[in-house]
């Protein structure tokens, strides 16, 4: 099966800052990976070139069999992505975002949109605006999922959720990821909410991936929890 | 069924998933026809990846305590390996102790202060597992 991302030799610098320094990554089609790294690791950078939001330096990306830089509008209709810093219309009112982000999907599924909003709590006739950061993410995971996308990329999407919020949407991943059915990437500080849906894990550390790999085999492996076997490995790589 | 995850132990999830299932046989907790829950039903109740309760009911499944029955789901089996293995986890746990009391004696720790943390230690086993989610996230 061809690999739903594959990162080739990947290079990303802005201006003399090296941002990704030859990154080779594949993400088996139907897996769910979660990214680790610490701030300013080139998470944020590695998912903007992936999706081909960023032009790379030098290197390629491909993704659902296209290179990311000239994706074809049926493979955007594909791909799911909730970014790190969320821009919604914010003059319009929540049920209207909804609407008009529905309309450019053939596959919306309003039934699974009117369940989360239900479950979710999301208010249908408040103005984006004045949605809290908490509000704003939920609202951007719905409309990213409700196309049932197969290809579903998050920037840290937890980062502002309450625990409950957590919880529920670690059970709609869970839900989305029927086995070999959806291929997920995110990118997390939270390692339990990682250890608890991902197959595998990718970390990343100063522009490279140091790790990847299942995440069952890293802890028969190590017999350290997600955050000391991170923490280790990073130590490890400083220290050459 | 109960079950409860501890995301940050060193132990992959699916092992301790599978402990508790093989101990809750054991202990009759579950019984012989009982029915689990699917794995899709599981996988969301704990918002745990689906490929890993497969995984752990495929396990569970080939050391003969589970068996799928076509169209109508998973249930608990009779194992006559059960004996077997109770004794065995009860002898890995008597290990244990031995270890723990031999630490206690080399801290210093009276008998009776071990016995208070042993009774506290069970409490904290009562608390409901809404608790120990919200300590552990």
């Amino acid at each position: 099966m061809t690999p739903a991302i594959r990162i080739t030799n990947l290079t990303k610098t802005f201006g003399s800052k090296p941002a990704l320094r030859s990154v080779n990554l594949e993400i088996p089609a139907g897996a769910t990976v979660g990214l680790v790294g610490a701030n300013g690791a080139g998470k944020t950078t590695l998912i903007k070139c992936a999706l081909g939001l960023l032009r790379p330096t030098s290197g390629q990306c491909a993704l659902l069999d296209e290179s990311a830089w000239s994706l074809s509008a049926k493979a955007k209709g594909r791909l799911g992505y909730v970014p790190q810093v969320i821009s919604l219309y914010p003059w319009m009112r929540v049920r209207e975002l909804i609407q008009y982000t529905a309309s450019f999907y053939a596959s919306w599924n309003a039934q699974l949109t009117d369940r989360l909003v239900r479950e979710w709590d999301i208010p249908l006739d408040d103005r984006v605006r004045g949605l809290s950061v908490g509000q704003k993410q939920k609202l951007a995971i719905l409309t990213a999922v409700a196309y049932q996308p197969d290809l579903l990329i998050l920037d840290e999407p937890a980062a502002s959720l309450d625990p409950q919020a957590r919880r529920q949407f670690l059970q709609l991943l869970v839900e989305l990821t029927e086995p070999q059915q959806r291929t997920v990437l995110f990118s997390t500080h939270i390692m339990s909410d990682l250890e608890r849906v991902a197959d595998y894990v990718a970390m990343m550390q100063k522009g490279q991936i140091i790790y990847f790999g299942s995440l069952e085999d890293l802890k028969d492996r190590t017999h350290l929890s997600l955050e000391d076997a991170f923490l280790q490995m990073q130590q490890g790589v400083a220290n050459g | 069924m109960r079950l409860r995850i501890e995301p940050s132990s060193g132990m992959p999830i699916s092992r301790q998933l599978a402990d508790q299932i093989r101990s809750q046989c054991v202990a009759q907790a579950l019984k012989p026809g009982d029915r689990v829950p699917s794995v899709r039903e599981l996988a969301r109740e704990l918002a745990v990846n689906q490929n890993t309760i497969l995984h752990v009911y495929e396990r569970l499944t080939a050391e003969g305590w589970l068996e799928t029955r076509q169209g109508s789901g998973t249930f608990v089996k009779v194992n006559p390996g059960a004996r077997a293995h109770k004794i065995a986890q009860t002898q890995s746990l008597l290990a244990q102790l031995r270890q723990a009391v031999q630490q206690a004696r080399l801290l210093g720790i009276t008998s009776e202060e071990l016995h208070d943390m042993l009774s506290a230690s069970m409490n904290l086993e009562t608390e409901s597992d809404t608790q120990v989610e919200r300590r552990t996230l």
